[in-house]
């Protein structure tokens, strides 16, 4: 152990952020390159190393808190703060979308008919697959606290069944947003309706991916023992993660289903 | 009893949209709730692998985490992570500033709000004097915690 005054942790040196530094040139250059000369040789590549980067470098943050105990206290508050600001700056992300999907609906121009939704867009039913939706997340909130307080209790069959039950709900939303994306009657191409559909709840749904992902990974942690009932910051992250994407889908289905249907 | 600013769990989430002064405010308060519930805990016998199948702290935790751990519960602070206790700076009680060397960089706030620090190399052996409000400090050698 190093020989320290404080309880913070000095983090070894690292490849990790300068791999996931290439990988960002890679993606963004290849995404270019792919745009212009139709070969997705180089974004591929660099999402290859994204992968690997995000792999390697969560594992060893796994291996420095869970297997060598540098995530004192104060390392863990810091970590605390870090998932917070995180998620705030998502937030922030989502409401850029949530601006332009405003100022396109609440004054809509003479060229959509001068209505929301626009002429000829025919809206899906917010009653029908989007309030399943809404419930199928709803309830996978209730059964990430009903794993977290399992965890905090101890009960560690009853944790793994409720975080395992979350991540099917979290696929079936998924499943269920596939299908309805296959089916609509309308597209990305069409006009601002379109646009703002699509890409407010498509970035939503990659989040959701991203956050079950999350999940599954604190799934196969809380198997392997990783967590204790008093310490599991990775498992409070996740779930974070969870309830955010949550309540976007609940500003979602209001904003975007309902009201601009 | 000292109360530790530990975060231990807590119990709701702050992701809320706008939350960001409300994740401020839980973070606090959750600490304070730790601390509380620590105060106020039962047997941790009730939880622990033997009887529910997740690990305690207690069974589980390694390396710095658990030397913290065990210095909190013996009431003692070798990581420097409590608020500095208290003095009057006076010649009878003089500041006491902790050093794993023989001396160390004081920072003296000479009355509340000030916002220009004065700052003093403080060596070991006798007191000195901030240069600015006359309060004393004296070097405490201490032992580099292992």
């Amino acid at each position: 152990m190093a020989h320290q005054a404080h309880a913070y942790h000095m983090v070894d040196p690292s490849p990790w952020p300068l791999t996931g530094a290439v990988a960002a040139l890679l993606m963004t250059s290849g995404l270019a390159i792919w745009m212009h000369f139709h070969t997705m040789t180089l974004m591929t590549l660099g999402m290859i190393l994204l992968l690997l980067t995000m792999y390697q470098w969560w594992r060893d943050i796994i291996r420095e808190g869970t297997f060598q105990g540098h995530h004192t206290p104060p390392v863990q508050k810091g970590l605390r703060y870090g998932m917070i600001l995180f998620i705030t700056s998502e937030v922030f992300f989502f409401l850029g979308f949530f601006w332009a999907f405003y100022h396109s609906s609440l004054a809509p121009t003479p060229e959509l008919g001068g209505c929301w939704p626009p002429t000829g867009i025919t809206t899906l039913d917010p009653f029908e697959v989007p309030l399943l939706n809404t419930a199928v997340l709803l309830a996978s909130g209730v059964t990430v606290t009903w794993a977290h307080h399992s965890i905090m209790e101890g009960l560690r069959k009853q944790a793994i069944q409720s975080l395992a039950l979350t991540i099917l709900l979290g696929f079936y939303f998924t499943f269920l947003q596939g299908m309805e994306y296959y089916e609509a009657p309308f597209t990305i191409a069409d006009g601002v309706y379109g646009s703002t559909f699509f890409v407010a709840t498509g970035f939503h749904g990659l989040h959701v991916i991203i956050g079950s992902t999350f999940l599954a990974v604190c799934l196969l942690r809380q198997v392997q023992y990783h967590f204790t009932s008093e310490h599991h910051f990775g498992f409070e992250a996740a779930a974070w993660y969870w309830h955010f994407v949550d309540v976007v889908w609940l500003f979602l289905y209001i904003s975007i289903y309902w009201w601009g249907s | 009893m000292r109360t530790y600013d530990v975060i231990t769990h807590r119990h709701r989430p702050s992701s809320t949209r706008g939350g960001k002064m409300a994740a401020r405010l839980l973070l606090r308060s959750g600490l304070r709730a730790a601390a509380a519930y620590r105060a106020v805990r039962v047997s941790a016998a009730s939880r622990c692998m033997s009887t529910g199948g997740i690990p305690t702290d207690e069974e589980q935790a390694t390396g710095l985490e658990k030397v913290i751990m065990k210095a909190m519960r013996d009431g003692t602070d070798p990581y420097n992570m409590m608020k500095p206790k208290g003095y009057a700076g006076s010649k009878m009680d003089p500041h006491l500033v902790p050093s794993i060397t023989n001396k160390r960089i004081v920072g003296c706030v000479c009355e509340e709000d000030n916002t220009a620090v004065v700052w003093f190399w403080l060596h070991e052996g006798e007191a000195q004097r901030c240069p600015s409000c006359g309060a004393h400090y004296q070097l405490v050698p201490h032992e580099l915690p292992h």
